[in-house]
């Protein structure tokens, strides 16, 4: 179709990962060789391995993106990987999708392999078995839809169900650009959040307000959990209440 | 300095006549209204067709002749015949009627459609369903509210009628791009609901019904063909631990749309109306079996998703005619009661397990 990028060269995602000598899947890989460490479902080569698009990475973690059908999920992902906002560019997410972003988290690089669901709820039946290889699940909901809010409840019951009981869970408030449309307050984000105990803020693919912000908190706690390094301290809550902006000091 | 002079032949144009690329003689919209992206092979795009553009002279020729003087399009081996060659645009949207059962059902039920729409609308049918009206086709012309005729409206009618006329459905993501097809080939409303009818109601199983258990089924009944065709591929997913739900639920639940070429999914479609949702798997498996080299060089989960979207392009795919040949020789035979049989059991499968 018109819109599709055509395939170049993409006969290079065969090469083996410098980490799995046995040229299977990374994490097979990570059993079967010495070299190679395992915990919590993370795989830490020897050496730094290739992802897909040949960037070099030390660490790679699943991330998915869930949240209720138009609350912006693909928007933001696409914000965060490629740092456009293309409104009314996007065509519903139908099933399942993946990309990967590779950042550097205090001189480690970190991939983090995103996945793109569908968020309409009989979706759900098909996707809830990518949750729990997931390290990571930023739930969303759209400041402009009331109902998107009210549907965290059943999300988060979804995700204790289906996710690893470890997994790093992060409450994201997105659109939150829209002033004029805005139905749900920030507070009560807030207060939602609080409930459940997972750090919260809001985010704007439109602005780009913690859109780098809700990755990078995410990458440094799995890096954090990961590495098991003693002289670094890492908290999660506190850094996202410390590095977070509100919607109003970077919306314009 | 002999070789700053060069002869001019015929093969390169000089700088005095400077030739017109392929790119400014072909439009940036298709005919369908699809704007094309910007990294459209235009070269590639002219070369094909060229020669596609005498096929599809020669069948309409041949179509007009078949239809010459006919009342009633009657189903047959030559039509079947027709059909897989593939259906002249003129003629879609009446053959894709006529075969379905569509006409006869719209014949049956005279105003029935605009009852639908006339009816109290469920207001969650109603949100769900404009959530995606932005997000339909938003690289189509015909779909932007800037267009004379936006399209839009239509779309919106047209999956609001369906939902009321088969509230166990109601509306899934994915029905959005079915239905726009639909009207960008009919240009009518009633006729796109009723091919909708069609789709969800007898030629395709339960796809989009709220437990999906249609399309589970299918995705693990291609699971077993595949493992009795193109066995080393089986294996590569039992390995990696790849779901067929990962890498091929797209491929069902929009009937190729935005998987494939426009032209080449109006040829599958052509063949879906007239013979059966059994096509759907003979794309599949043409797909898998014909790049089943690239597909065995995924060393991982990622790799495996990646090679699945890679074999969806490129001119394989995008060569609509001799791809529509290959569907029918490449995965070999395939008999509606292997099929059904293998429905049976997958489905039986599923529910134990959902139990």
């Amino acid at each position: 179709m018109s819109r599709k990028k055509a395939a170049k060269g993409k006969a290079a995602n065969s090469k083996q990962s410098a980490g799995s000598p046995s040229g299977r899947g990374a994490v097979k890989a990570a059993r079967s060789s010495p070299s190679i460490v395992q915990m919590n479902g993370v795989v830490h080569p020897s050496r730094p391995s290739i992802s897909n698009s040949n960037e070099f990475y030390d660490i790679a973690f699943k991330v998915m993106l869930v949240g209720d059908s138009g609350v912006g999920k693909t928007c933001l992902l696409v914000r965060f990987k490629d740092g456009a906002f293309l409104a009314g560019s996007f065509i519903s997410t139908v099933g399942i999708d993946f990309r990967n972003k590779v950042m550097t988290i205090d001189g480690v690089k970190v991939k983090l392999q995103i996945w793109d669901t569908a968020g309409q709820e009989r979706f759900r039946s098909v996707t809830h078995a990518y949750y729990r290889d997931a390290h990571a699940l930023l739930l969303l909901y759209d400041v402009t839809n009331k109902s998107s809010f009210d549907n965290i409840q059943a999300w988060l019951t979804e995700i204790h169900e289906y996710a690893q009981q470890d997994a790093v869970l992060m409450l994201l408030g997105n659109k939150a650009d829209a002033t004029h449309n805005r139905v749900v307050k920030r507070e009560d984000g807030e207060k939602l959040a609080k409930e459940f105990g997972v750090p919260f803020m809001e985010t704007s693919s439109r602005s780009g307000l913690n859109v780098e912000l809700a990755f990078t908190a995410v990458a440094k706690e799995l890096k954090y959990r990961s590495m098991k390094d003693p002289s670094e301290k890492f908290k999660l809550h506190e850094y996202v209440s410390k590095e977070m902006k509100g919607a109003g000091c970077c919306g314009t | 300095m002999e070789t700053s002079i060069k002869p001019t032949n015929g093969t390169h144009s000089s700088s005095s006549v400077r030739q017109s690329t392929a790119k400014e003689r072909a439009d940036r919209i298709d005919p369908y209204g699809f704007e094309r992206s910007d990294d459209f092979d235009y070269e590639s795009y002219e070369e094909l067709m060229s020669e596609y553009l005498v096929i599809l002279t020669r069948r309409s020729i041949k179509w007009s002749r078949l239809l010459k003087g006919k009342g009633k399009v009657q189903k047959n081996v030559k039509l079947k015949r027709y059909v897989r060659k593939g259906i002249p645009n003129e003629h879609r949207a009446l053959i894709w009627m006529a075969a379905s059962g569509a006409q006869d059902q719209l014949e049956k039920n005279p105003g029935y459609y605009q009852s639908m729409l006339a009816a109290n609308h469920d207001s969650k049918l109603v949100e769900t369903i404009r959530t995606d009206l932005n997000r339909t086709f938003p690289d189509n012309v015909m779909f932007r509210k800037s267009s004379d005729q936006c399209l839009q409206k239509s779309l919106y009618n047209v999956l609001l009628a369906y939902g009321h006329h088969n509230p166990s459905v109601g509306y899934c993501q994915g029905m959005n791009f079915v239905a726009g097809y639909l009207l960008i080939i009919t240009k009518d409303e009633e006729k796109s609901f009723w091919l909708m009818d069609a789709l969800i109601g007898r030629i395709l199983p339960d796809y989009y019904s709220p437990a999906m258990m249609g399309l589970k089924t299918d995705q693990e009944v291609l699971g077993e063909l595949v493992k009795l065709k193109i066995p080393r591929v089986w294996q590569l997913m039992e390995e990696h631990n790849v779901m067929w739900t990962l890498v091929v639920s797209r491929w069902f639940i929009c009937l190729y749309i935005d998987i494939l070429p426009v032209e080449t999914v109006l040829r599958i479609w052509d063949c879906l109306f007239y013979e059966g949702s059994k096509i759907l798997f003979r794309v599949a498996l043409t797909l898998i079996h014909h790049h089943q080299a690239v597909i065995e060089q995924a060393r991982s989960l990622p790799d495996v998703c990646q090679a699945f979207k890679q074999i969806t392009q490129g001119p394989f795919v995008g060569d609509c005619h001799p791809f529509m040949q290959k569907i029918f020789t490449e995965p070999g035979s395939l008999s509606m009661a292997t099929l059904t049989k293998l429905r049976v059991a997958c489905r039986e499968r599923l529910a134990a397990e959902e139990s």
